[in-house]
């Protein structure tokens, strides 16, 4: 249907460009087209059924293909439809065009799939080689379109180990050990880090910390900064920042939710963590400045109260944060979870309205419910005593309308745009 | 309340005193001339009463008022024989029986085994006598599995964990008993797979209404394991050899000194498998086609090994006790890990061992009125995980090096337990005369769980405690020539908990609970029986029971079931109802028996097991109410005591009736059926036995059984594309046997094929149970 519409516009705008031409004694200034732009795509619904996941906990997810989020869409569900994940894939997931990347729950391979039909398509596995790495528990960055570079601390955190893949037919290209060296007084690292690519300087960056052992040692460093260049993967610094904070996701990368995201001008942002004196948590959204390895110490992006758990670039630079406020509770299932336009040039953030009035706080921590495509972020709230909602944010007229709805019972986990496979 | 209100009007109901008769024991041994002793040969006792069956070493044993008696014994075979008796004190009596060359066709034969008897009872019972199945390679696992509304689950071959569900009801909602004392108390290695089968006299499987004798806080009901107590010397040797490498062999035997009645009873049973059975298509990657292909492939790291010996030495029948006994046991059980909650997790060297030493005294004895028995327990268990080899491997055996361990990819880690047992149960009856008896029970479970890590420094050692005490009173009464028995029980279950593990919170919930803390709860039930004529009889019950969650499913096993300290006890509605009887036809020849059961369980914080698949572990949750209903049945057919059928099927319907999460919202899974359970499954078994071929004392058994189980969801039923969800396949398996008896059962050879067509079978999803395999059994018993 999508390509029938699709189809239909261009046809349209085809006819009303040769009529212009020909009206026209004079050419048209050529309109750049958005590189930005995706034609043909999909939403894909991930779903938990039982509560909100993260943190380890099991509940059943289920997955449901659907081309639209607008309004005018039936009521989603799941009964009937939809795929079973479980079994074979973990929520905890990479994403890129039209292929969904991941060490998938047998935690003996790297795998790419696709969902279609309601199923799971195998597009291609590969065994692990020498680096073996745990389901969700890992960080990634994409070098190029083909070069998916996975890292995560080995099994007793001691190392970081890290392994480049062609995400064409997922061949291992390359393997190693990061050049790191243990911080004094430190025994081991933060489970997976986060891990980042910035394409105007070619460089990587990882964002890690390092603590003492066990499953409650206390963190001896602040977030570490190491900058590692991708062809060789040398670590060329690795610097403290100057605050003393935390990245907000330590364990699974950005296979929930992106925490870094990088603007139009090459600045790179982290959004981390800090432990107040007064044992609350409070947030920061610290920048790299383009061209630069250190943070700017004069710059946070987000100076309101409580954590942001996840932040989405929008373009302009301009994101979408979710954040929680803690007075409304810090718990997974909370209804303290808003979401929040950040201005980052501004610094500042404000929490998005629809019809004038802020949107109702919704419960689940992890994962991101929400996704950008064609200037359109498309935000899912699970708020109490009301059926999950889909909010969509146009960035370029700044007005929120209402979106599709889903039924009762289901638990949003992620809203995933998905090109579909030409 | 309602419920206890109607208990009360109902126990009033019945509080009308009858005479105060005093009753006595009569017991004695029915046997031919030669002095051998006559197996489940009929006595019935005075006009109209119900009979009583001998044992399969001809002992009866009944209650009956002071007075005098006339009986008849009857048998097949023989030639029936009257006999007298005058009761005014307990007595012994011996009845000979000639056999009747003649015709077998005048013998009136009722049927009416101790196990029969016992169905016959109040509760809704599965009693299985083991002696036809002593001969035969099997467990008490695929014995009772193959009884009408009862469903083992099992991960694997032998040695593999296992799930019991009675009447849908989950494994753990089962509690197992040894001899009325909980069968934990032999250590954490001795299950239903490995308790030695020569020790055993029969199973009985209380579903859903547990007696109170039991003090247990089972919720969907007990398996009780009654051990041979009968007063004779004996030796009771076996050696079974099966596909897979498969070995076991057991002793036992009792032995009176002469003169004395002073009793030793050892035991001996060892039992390994190599499971190495072939697992039918698992991926496994190919380098030549540059990707994983589904092929056939033999586990490779699946050892067990168990041991168990035990020696029990006491008096019976002197002044001051009718037995008392100690006991020492000593149980091993070494077990390779091969697969994770799924079989796409490969392990080729993890592995768990555990060995634990029991000791034991018990004591019973009757005066007059009154009985008194009493349990004393104490085991030491200690399990290890051990999991050191930071290795990934592949069902093709090969390995890669892994950054992690085997079972959750983190550190290295010797994980130890250390779980002391304490128990005591003690009981008192007394019986006001033949109408009205009272019963009061108490049982403390006291259970430690002192944890640390050999190897990972980083490991936080604990030590948490589970105390329960159980306190139960019982009303019996029964009238109309004990046509109608009826008992009424009420119980106290209090749960004590001392929780010191505090890491991985938001796995455990350690942070949610108070570390320690003191409920207590209430259970109160009622069952009744009324025989109306030998071929039809009722009975129903009902109890509300509290089952407090095992150390298992609170602390977890240190290997795939992680803990859960915030489960809260289950509680539960339980009612049965039931028709059931025995018909005699064709002048004794033919037997038909029939029992049909329904049930009903209402059950609030359900505990059931959960699988992440991502994880490879299970944990316990609480389901908020699940509703489950149902019915078994049961057709047995006998013919001249050579042709034997019968047939049994289970249906039940459970639903998850938690309309709301627990953040208000409506629940999607209202009303659902609850996943990941069989629901309908049945067995037919049938059996034909030669008598006399090569001399007179020899017996020839053909058997085969099918079972079949009904396909069902991993996952909730009405969620995603039908076509693509997960599925545990339907099950279909055919097992033959056939054995051989000579020498009057002193020798005895079986030959056995499960699983004759090799059919894919697996109960849990993704977890592959043995295809057809074969065993052969040589049994020795002297008396």
């Amino acid at each position: 249907m999508r390509k029938v519409k699709f189809l239909l516009s261009s046809f349209m705008a085809l006819f009303l460009a040769f009529g212009m031409t020909s009206c026209s004694d004079d050419d048209e200034p050529n309109v750049p087209e958005d590189p930005s732009i995706i034609q043909d795509y999909h939403f894909d619904l991930w779903v938990a059924l039982d509560r909100h996941g993260g943190m380890g906990r099991d509940v059943k997810t289920l997955v449901r293909s659907v081309n639209s989020l607008e309004a005018d869409q039936p009521e989603i569900t799941f009964q009937g439809v939809g795929t079973e994940v479980n079994s074979r894939l973990s929520l905890e997931t990479i994403l890129k065009g039209a292929y969904y990347y991941q060490v998938p729950v047998s935690g003996d391979r790297f795998a790419k799939y696709k969902i279609t039909n309601n199923q799971i398509e195998v597009i291609k596995e590969r065994r692990f080689q020498t680096n073996t790495f745990a389901t969700r528990k890992y960080t990634h960055a994409w070098i190029d379109d083909k070069t998916l570079l996975i890292m995560a601390a080995n099994g007793d955190a001691t190392k970081i180990i890290w392994t480049k893949l062609n995400a064409d037919d997922m061949t291992i290209i390359s393997e190693g050990t990061l050049g790191l060296t243990m911080p004094e007084g430190a025994e081991i690292y933060t489970t997976s880090g986060i891990l980042t690519y910035r394409k105007s300087d070619n460089k990587l960056f990882y964002f890690y910390y390092a603590k003492k052992g066990g499953a409650r040692g206390k963190r001896v460093t602040p977030m570490m900064t190491a900058v590692i260049d991708p062809s060789t993967m040398n670590v060329e610094s690795a610097t403290p920042c100057f605050l003393d904070c935390e990245m907000v996701g330590t364990a699974y990368g950005e296979l929930l939710q992106t925490t870094t995201i990088i603007d139009d001008n090459n600045n790179l942002y982290i959004a981390c963590v800090t432990d107040d004196a007064d044992g609350t948590e409070h947030s920061h959204l610290l920048k790299i400045p383009a061209g630069q390895t250190t943070f700017d110490k004069n710059y946070d992006g987000f100076k309101v109260d409580g954590k942001l758990i996840s932040v989405m670039y929008v373009g302009g630079n301009k994101a979408v944060g979710y954040a929680r406020d803690d007075q409304y509770g810090t718990g997974i299932d909370s209804f303290s979870h808003y979401y929040a336009l950040l201005d980052l040039n501004a610094a500042t953030s404000s929490p998005i309205k629809y019809n004038g009035e802020r949107l109702a706080y919704s419960s689940g921590r992890f994962s991101s419910r929400m996704a950008y495509v064609n200037h359109k972020a498309y935000i899912g709230v699970d708020a109490e005593g009301k059926k999950p909602q889909i909010y969509i944010y146009d960035v370029q007229t700044g007005q929120t309308s209402l979106g599709a709805t889903m039924a009762s019972g289901y638990y949003f986990e992620q809203i995933r745009v998905v090109e579909d496979v030409k | 309340m309602r419920h206890c209100f109607l208990l009360f009007l109902i126990l009033l109901g019945h509080l009308y005193i009858q005479a105060a008769v005093p009753t006595y024991k009569l017991s004695g041994n029915v046997a031919d001339r030669s002095g051998e002793s006559i197996p489940y040969a009929t006595i019935t006792i005075g006009n109209g009463k119900v009979p009583v069956m001998s044992d399969a070493e001809g002992v009866f044993e009944l209650k009956l008022p002071a007075g005098d008696y006339k009986g008849v014994a009857t048998a097949t075979g023989y030639k029936p024989a009257t006999f007298e008796v005058k009761l005014t004190q307990d007595r012994s009596i011996k009845i000979v029986l000639d056999e009747d060359a003649v015709a077998l066709k005048g013998v009136s034969v009722y049927g009416k085994s101790t196990a029969k008897r016992l169905e016959d009872g109040a509760f809704s019972v599965n009693a299985v006598e083991i002696s036809p199945n002593l001969n035969k390679m099997v467990t008490l696992n695929d014995i009772v599995d193959r009884t009408a509304g009862v469903k083992v689950r099992r991960e694997g071959g032998a040695g593999s964990d296992f799930d019991l569900t009675i009447n849908g009801m989950s494994g753990n909602s089962i509690r197992y008993f040894i001899d009325g004392v909980p069968l934990e108390s032999k250590g954490s290695g001795l299950t239903l797979d490995n308790v030695p089968l020569n020790m055993v006299e029969r199973v009985e499987l209380y579903k859903g209404v547990v007696p109170s004798y039991l003090s247990s806080d089972a919720l969907g009901g007990a398996v009780n394991i009654v051990t041979k107590k009968k007063r004779q010397n004996y030796l009771d040797v076996s050696y079974g050899i099966g596909s897979f490498s498969t070995h076991t062999g057991e002793i036992s035997g009792q032995y009176y000194i002469p003169g004395t009645s002073v009793a030793i009873r050892p035991t001996f049973s060892v039992n390994y498998s190599k499971n190495d059975y072939k697992m039918k298509g698992v991926e496994v990657w190919s380098e030549e086609e540059d990707k994983y292909i589904f092929t056939d492939k033999r586990r490779f790291h699946d050892d067990y090994r168990s041991l168990f010996g035990q020696i029990e030495a006491g008096v019976t029948d002197v002044k001051w006790a009718d037995q008392f006994f100690v006991g020492f046991s000593y149980n091993k059980l070494d077990k390779d890990i091969q697969t994770g909650a799924m079989q796409n997790k490969v392990y080729g060297e993890a592995s768990r061992n555990s060995h634990s030493y029991n000791v034991s005294a018990r004591y019973s004895k009757r005066w007059d009125k009154i009985s008194t028995r009493m349990n004393l327990s104490h085991t030491w268990d200690h399990s290890e995980t051990v999991d050191t080899a930071f290795r990934k491997y592949s069902w093709d055996g090969t390995w890669m090096p892994s950054s992690g361990n085997e079972l959750n990819n983190k550190s290295r880690t010797i994980r130890v337990y250390k779980r002391p047992l304490t128990i005591v149960n003690a009981g008192v009856d007394y019986e006001l005369n033949e109408h009205h008896t009272f019963a009061l029970n108490y049982m403390l479970n006291r259970r430690g769980n002192d944890r640390h890590d050999e190897i990972d420094q980083y490991f936080e050692p604990s030590n948490d405690v589970v105390t329960k005490h159980i306190v139960s009173a019982t009303y019996s009464q029964s009238f109309f020539n004990q046509r109608w028995q009826t008992s009424y029980f009420i119980k106290d279950y209090i749960n004590t908990l001392s929780i010191k593990q505090s890491d991985d919170i938001t796995i455990t919930g350690s942070d949610k609970i108070d570390a320690e803390s003191t409920k207590s709860y209430w259970g109160a039930g009622v069952g009744s029986r009324y025989i109306f004529c030998d071929p039809v009889a009722v009975k129903a019950s009902y109890e509300h029971s509290v089952r407090l969650p095992l150390s298992r499913e609170l602390l977890g096993n240190g290997t795939t079931v992680y803990p859960n300290l915030t489960l809260s006890p289950e509680t539960s509605n339980n009612y049965n109802a039931g028709v059931f009887g025995t018909w005699f036809f064709g002048e004794g020849m033919h037997q038909l028996s029939y029992e049909v059961n329904g049930f009903i369980r209402h059950v609030q914080n359900y505990i059931r097991a959960t699988v992440s698949e991502r994880e490879g572990m299970m944990q316990y949750v609480n389901e908020p109410a699940i509703d489950v209903k149902g019915f078994d049945f049961e057709l047995s057919y006998f013919w001249r005591n050579r042709f034997q059928v019968s047939v049994n099927g289970s249906w039940s319907d459970a639903r998850d009736l938690k309309k709301y999460k627990s953040d208000g919202n409506p629940s999607a899974t209202y009303k659902n059926r609850v996943p990941n359970r069989p629901w309908m499954f049945g067995n037919v078994e049938a059996s034909y036995t030669f008598r006399n071929l090569l001399d007179k004392t020899d017996v020839l058994r053909l058997g085969a059984a099918y079972q079949y189980i009904h396909w069902y969801y991993l996952n909730w039923e009405a969620f995603g594309a039908a076509s693509t969800k997960a599925k545990i396949p339907t099950q279909n398996i055919t097992d033959v046997s056939l054995t051989y008896s000579w020498h009057s059962d002193r020798y005895n050879v079986s030959l056995e094929c499960n699983n004759i067509f090799d059919r894919l079978a697996y109960d849990n999803y993704m977890l592959q149970k043995p295809g057809r395999s074969f065993a052969a059994k040589f049994r020795l018993f002297i008396n």
